[in-house]
């Protein structure tokens, strides 16, 4: 089954077009990888692998980047590998000929949006099972499937984060020894007032005391 | 309007056109375009264009003027940038009749430095009820006059500036989209007008895309217009952008089919189904219902539309839930089909019940998962289901009693079933064409509570009410080919100090000042009720800031923003002057409507007249040194009573028995739903003479020429038998033929011999080649061209059953259970020297 089909730019992950199946059942919990599909597009970059499925619980994402433009599925962990990227490809294949060329220049997300009729459709196709049988049979040849490489959602998304947990601890270190500073610096000048206001009693009773003694 | 005045004015009383206008044009040529708003004060007061008698009322009237010209030189030299103080002018309402200014009554002006007026929002989009804002509550409590906006967001305009930025710029802790009335502290910095922030201009915003120069950040559009559009980037899409769907819910009962309502919906659909707004991915679903409910398999490669009926109505389920909402492009010979079958598919049938709660839920669970609109066509009251209503009007009740009851509604079941709605971004817009009582007042909250629309044909009946059948037809075109935005949320901000508390019109609060409107329309008006919470001591001027994000039916995010700028004023009188007396009543008339459900309609009534007394009594005591005679009013409230009486004549609030309980009920919908301007067609209809029209004075809108009849006090002394009057009342118009009317008028207007021949049920002007019936249509088409409702057109006589509805709209006059103006003014000036 695949729940939700995004098509994004690589270079700056501006969304091209998405699909999405809102499920009675699913409707909530689609938001959380939503959300995570959309960080998982900010991390992609030409460095990339080109292919990759990301398990995230119960669900897994598959990915596929051509000529800029990522494709992104998510789909149930008992979605067959094969079937996903078969999917994938399909969509590539279309997309890239109706739109490949417009892809640069756009600026608006979700330009071709319209493209989710093809989408939908697509997505019919493969998740009807006595479709499902020939198309397996046709692609076949889709050989490299079991090269594809395996990664933790998780682990992608929190790439970098470490660096920037660091970033965040030094700043806070720095805010609290500037808090430390001043902190001292008002515990000292109240020390001085305290020491000011005694003297000051002191005198003034010295001088009444004269006053009264000696007058 | 200015078009029309400008000749006027000069033809008018050389003593009135002279005292001001004379000395003001010379000294400020620049003003010059402005002033012809000033001058249908002048023209009421001395009854310009009526014949001789009005010699004598122009020595009567213009003794107060001429008063009021020697105070204004000196006002004047002082105050001329700004308000007129012509506002302020005391009217006495007692001896002034004509108080109406010829063509429409002009909103007023803030009285703002010209650069910043200049690019304010317009009037017609955004309207304060105060145009200058007090300083403090107390001075707004002095003024009694209530504090609030009118809002028209999503109005058709011709010309709107629209802007794709990959950065929005928005202050950084209010989130106030930037706009003109900030401050630029340096090229660098700017300051919010609403929290007074001082924020940094972001490196893009430097560069100003139109004229291509780099530097000038106040040049930009963001910066110049006061209305403008943005293309919204992805952070502020939770999903992607939804297709338009429309799922039409329609009621096949025997009731239903009885109306021949099936014929029109259907047929004015298959015409419009090229001009539905939407792409390749617009959605289209159909669901039918009497005691069943029957679903419509259209999905691709059938070879006709499939009629799936569920009888069990207690647990409704989706037959096959992919191919019931299918794409129109992909599947538009199946709903072609079904459309050109649909009517005759029930013709036998004996069905009488109604299960529109079941229908509902089948319906919200279709459109749930994409969001979109859904049009609900109701003949009668549900009866079984759950949402079953019961007849709860009694006409005994109807006869005699003071008080309405059953204003509010019977079960929450719509309600709650309207929150859900919400949620899932979908809007009900509900038709009811229903001959008995429906409990609209229940049903109508299913539309009310989901940003939906409600419109109602009482008595609809193909054979019987072809008026009716001519107007539902019209008001489908439009409703289907209207402009729409899909998964809307509104905001309206204003300046710190001034809080909102309260909103009307249709839709979900959903923070506190956060509106969510599953559909948003170019129809819908909305108002808000404000209060000044902390003093606005050391401001010059204060902000509101409407801002309205949807998706178009081109699946693209758009923001529209409406920044609306007024001065701040510490002085009553300027408080009055600034009064905009349309937007004051359409803002109490929201009011009393909440005050109708939430107590009763005698509360609202006194409410209503208690306004009038109170802000009255207070310009009295407060803002005039010289205590004089009479029933006084500042100019810019002089029509103040006149539309509070028209109110409480209007439908919803008058006390005469003979309006129906759901009648009653529609008009307090459209009181809460209508924007100002056709609201105020509906409180106060406009009255014309047209069997004299000239081309003086005439409009020119490309290259057809529309007369500008004078605007007529609600009188049947305005009247005469030799002449003919139409009256405009926003849903209906009359043409009210005299009995001595000239036989030119007859046969070259209306093409019959005589007065007798009239039909007593002519509905059309017959097109004539003729100078009289060109410009006649011309201006009656002119009319209807500038509201979203179509008019029928009634043209009456004397003998016609229409005479009555006719006469009751003569506000101005004595009827059986209301006072007449005058009478009403009395007791307004007993109220007030008490």
């Amino acid at each position: 089954m695949v729940l939700l089909t995004m098509i994004v730019r690589v270079a700056d992950s501006l969304p091209l077009a998405a699909s999405m199946q809102e499920d009675e059942q699913s409707g909530r919990d689609l938001q959380r990888y939503q959300s995570q599909a959309k960080q998982l597009c900010r991390k992609l970059n030409e460095q990339s692998p080109a292919r990759c499925t990301l398990e995230a619980g119960a669900m897994s994402f598959h990915y596929v980047i051509e000529k800029g433009v990522c494709y992104l599925a998510l789909c149930e962990a008992g979605f067959p590998k094969k079937l996903a990227f078969a999917y994938l490809e399909d969509l590539e294949g279309e997309f890239s000929e109706q739109y490949g060329t417009k892809v640069p220049s756009v600026s608006r997300p979700y330009s071709f949006i319209e493209f989710d009729t093809y989408i939908q459709k697509t997505k019919k196709s493969y998740i009807d099972s006595r479709a499902r049988r020939n198309l397996g049979s046709i692609n076949s040849e889709l050989h490299d499937v079991q090269r594809i490489m395996v990664a933790n959602i998780e682990e992608v998304l929190q790439r970098g984060e470490a660096l920037s947990a660091l970033d965040s601890k030094a700043s806070n270190l720095s805010s609290l020894s500037k808090k430390y500073r001043s902190d001292a610096k008002y515990l000292n000048t109240r020390s001085t007032y305290a020491k000011v206001a005694a003297g000051a009693v002191i005198f003034i009773t010295l001088i009444v005391y004269v006053r009264f003694w000696w007058l | 309007m200015g078009l029309h005045q400008t000749p006027a004015a000069v033809t008018g009383p050389p003593l009135a056109a002279h005292s001001d206008a004379a000395a003001v044009y010379p000294a400020h040529p620049a003003q010059m375009h402005r002033y012809p708003s000033l001058q249908p004060v002048y023209q009421s007061v001395s009854g310009a264009q009526t014949a001789p008698p009005a010699q004598t009322q122009t020595q009567l009237y213009t003794q107060p003027s001429a008063g009021a010209a020697q105070l204004s030189p000196s006002l004047a030299s002082l105050s001329l940038q700004s308000q007129p103080p012509e506002a302020l002018r005391a009217v006495n309402l007692l001896q002034e009749r004509s108080l109406l200014p010829p063509g429409a009554v002009p909103p007023p002006v803030p009285c703002l430095p010209q650069d910043l007026q200049k690019i304010n929002c317009s009037p017609e989009v955004f309207r304060c009820t105060l145009t200058s804002i007090p300083q403090t509550q107390s001075l707004l409590n002095k003024a009694k006059l209530p504090l609030g906006l009118l809002l028209h967001p999503f109005k058709d305009l011709s010309q709107l500036p629209v802007v794709t930025s990959s950065n929005i710029v928005r202050c950084r802790s209010c989130r106030t989209y930037i706009n003109p009335f900030v401050t630029f502290l340096d090229a660098r910095r700017w300051k919010c007008n609403l929290c007074h922030r001082v924020n940094d201009v972001p490196e893009e915003f430097m560069y100003n895309p139109v004229s291509g120069l780099y530097g000038a950040p106040h040049k930009r559009p963001e910066v110049q217009n006061a209305t403008i559009e943005f293309i919204a980037p992805s952070e502020y899409m939770l999903r992607p952008p939804q297709p338009a769907a429309y799922l039409f819910v329609l009621d096949v009962s025997h009731n239903a089919v009885e109306t021949g309502y099936l014929d029109v919906v259907c047929q004015t659909l298959l015409e419009s189904l090229d001009s539905l707004p939407g792409d390749t991915r617009t959605k289209i679903g159909f669901i039918t219902f009497d005691s069943n409910i029957h679903f419509y398999n259209l999905q691709e490669g059938l070879s006709q539309p499939q009629m799936l009926i569920v009888s069990d109505i207690d647990d409704v389920f989706l037959p096959t839930p992919d191919s019931l909402l299918v794409n129109l492009s992909e599947c538009r010979e199946l709903v072609q089909d079904l459309l050109a079958s649909l009517p005759q598919m029930f013709g036998q049938t004996m069905e009488t019940q109604s299960a529109l709660g079941p229908a509902l839920q089948a319906a919200f669970k279709l459109l749930s998962p994409t969001g979109g609109r859904m049009t609900v066509f109701q003949t009668q009251l549900p009866t079984i289901g759950i949402g079953a209503l019961k007849p709860r009007e009694e006409p005994s009740h109807r006869a005699n009693a003071k008080d309405v009851q059953h204003l509010s509604p019977a079960t929450d079941f719509y309600k709650k079933l309207a929150l859900d709605c919400s949620g899932h971004h979908v809007a009900v817009d509900l038709f009811l064409l229903s001959a008995q009582y429906s409990d609209l007042s229940s049903l109508g909250c299913i539309s009310r509570y989901s940003a939906g629309s409600v419109y109602f044909y009482p008595s609809y009946h193909k054979q019987h009410s072809p008026p009716q059948t001519e107007r539902l037809q019209k008001d489908l075109k439009r409703y289907l080919t209207r402009k729409i935005g899909f998964e809307a949320v509104m905001r309206v901000r204003c300046t710190k100090g001034l809080s909102i508390h309260t909103f009307h019109g249709n839709f979900f609060v959903r923070s506190t000042d956060l509106l969510s409107l599953p559909n948003v329309n170019p129809d819908a008006g909305f108002a808000v009720q404000m209060s000044i919470e902390e003093n606005l001591l050391d401001l010059q001027t204060v902000s509101f800031q409407a801002a309205l994000l949807y998706t178009s039916s081109k699946g693209e995010r758009r923001i529209r923003v409406h920044t609306l700028c007024l001065p701040v004023v510490n002085s009553l009188s300027d408080i009055f002057a600034g009064a905009d007396v349309q937007a004051i009543t359409a803002l109490l008339a929201s009011m009393a409507v909440d005050r109708c459900v939430t107590a009763s309609l005698s509360d609202a009534r006194d409410a209503l007249i208690n306004a009038a007394i109170d802000s009255l009594a207070s310009f009295r005591s407060s803002v005039l040194s010289i205590q004089q005679p009479g029933l006084l009013a500042p100019a810019c409230l002089r029509l103040f009573p006149l539309y509070i009486l028209a109110l409480l004549k209007h439908k919803a609030f008058r006390t005469s028995g003979s309006s129906r309980l759901d009648e009653r009920v529609f008009a307090m919908c459209q009181l809460k739903q209508q924007p100002l301007v056709y609201l105020m067609m509906m409180v106060h209809p406009g009255l014309y003479r047209v069997d004299e029209l000239t081309d003086e004075g005439a409009l020119n809108i490309s290259d057809r020429t529309i007369p500008q009849p004078r605007a007529l006090q609600l009188s049947v002394e305005k009247l005469s038998k030799d002449a003919a009057f139409l009256m405009d009342c926003g849903t209906v118009m009359y043409l009210w033929v005299g009995r001595n009317c000239s036989p030119v008028f007859l046969t070259e207007v209306l093409g019959v011999e005589s007065h007798a021949a009239v039909p007593l049920n002519m509905n059309q002007l017959p097109e004539l080649d003729t100078a009289r019936s060109s410009r006649l249509r011309a201006f009656v088409d002119w009319l209807r061209e500038r509201r979203p409702c179509h008019a029928v057109l009634h043209v009456i006589r004397d003998e016609s059953p229409l005479k009555a509805e006719f006469m009751q709209n003569m506000i101005e006059d004595l009827s059986e259970s209301a006072l007449s103006y005058y009478e009403f003014l009395l007791h307004l000036q007993q109220q007030i020297s008490k």
